[in-house]
């Protein structure tokens, strides 16, 4: 059976050819987000190791994407996660005006890989940020 | 919006599955109780609201914003050595082609 191929036209990296292997299926979407349920995870060479989350709905979307380890290497996301087979990454937000980078500690994203869907969970503990900045310390 | 009063002690019912216990009321804080199954998540409404402005702020980012403020964060990223436990590389992530190397 061959595999479906798409196109899509994106905001930061113009044309790109996608294939079904590639999409994850967020089935409640992302909040603020619940009508966008495919996703594909780009890796662009310059911004390694950020990943962008960019919509198959709206191409024009994408979230810029990190390993919360990359951020604090003792991150606990605790019980609820299986690490064997679920991939976590956080959000990135760029504040312009004071030039910082802040990451969403506290609802990371997770990736299936077994089952290619992705959904987004706000951790119950009060131990991690939305709002974690990241710097060079 | 439904209101109803409730005494300390006294609970609510949303569908089958969810109670909400008025605990305690003190100084203007109420403390409320709520069993919920996993499969519905329950947050302060001021943490889903800016998890939202977050996500919706993060979409809008465009790749020479983030390459600026990588620069300004230097070399963190490149010099990260911890394999165990950053993220395994992820096979299915479609890499930018140059166009040069589609020709």
């Amino acid at each position: 059976m061959p595999n479906r191929k798409i196109e899509i036209t994106t905001l930061q990296f113009g044309d790109l050819e996608v294939g079904e292997e590639h999409i994850f299926n967020f089935e409640q979407g992302l909040l603020g987000f619940d009508d966008l349920h495919e996703f594909v995870l780009v890796s662009e060479e310059e911004t390694i190791p950020f990943k962008w989350l960019i919509s198959l709905e709206e191409p024009e979307i994408g979230f810029p994407l990190l390993s919360p380890w990359h951020i604090d290497l003792s991150y606990e996301p605790g019980r609820d996660f299986n690490l064997d087979r679920e991939v976590l990454m956080v959000v990135i937000t760029l504040e312009d005006e004071k030039g910082l980078m802040t990451a969403n500690m506290k609802a990371p994203i997770i990736f299936d890989i077994e089952k290619q869907t992705g959904r987004q969970v706000i951790m119950t503990s009060d131990r991690y940020s939305t709002n974690q900045v990241i710097s060079t310390k | 919006m439904l209101v109803l009063s409730r005494k300390i002690g006294e609970v609510v019912t949303v569908g089958s599955s969810v109670k909400v216990t008025v605990l305690s009321f003190d100084r203007g804080i109420v403390r409320l109780g709520i069993e919920a199954p996993k499969s519905i998540p329950v947050h302060r409404k001021e943490v889903y609201d800016k998890i939202i402005e977050l996500n919706r702020q993060a979409s809008k980012t465009d790749l020479s914003s983030l390459k600026t403020a990588m620069s300004k964060v230097g070399l963190k990223f490149r010099n990260q050595v911890n394999e165990g436990k950053v993220a395994p590389s992820l096979k299915f992530s479609v890499k930018k082609q140059n166009i040069e190397e589609e020709k």
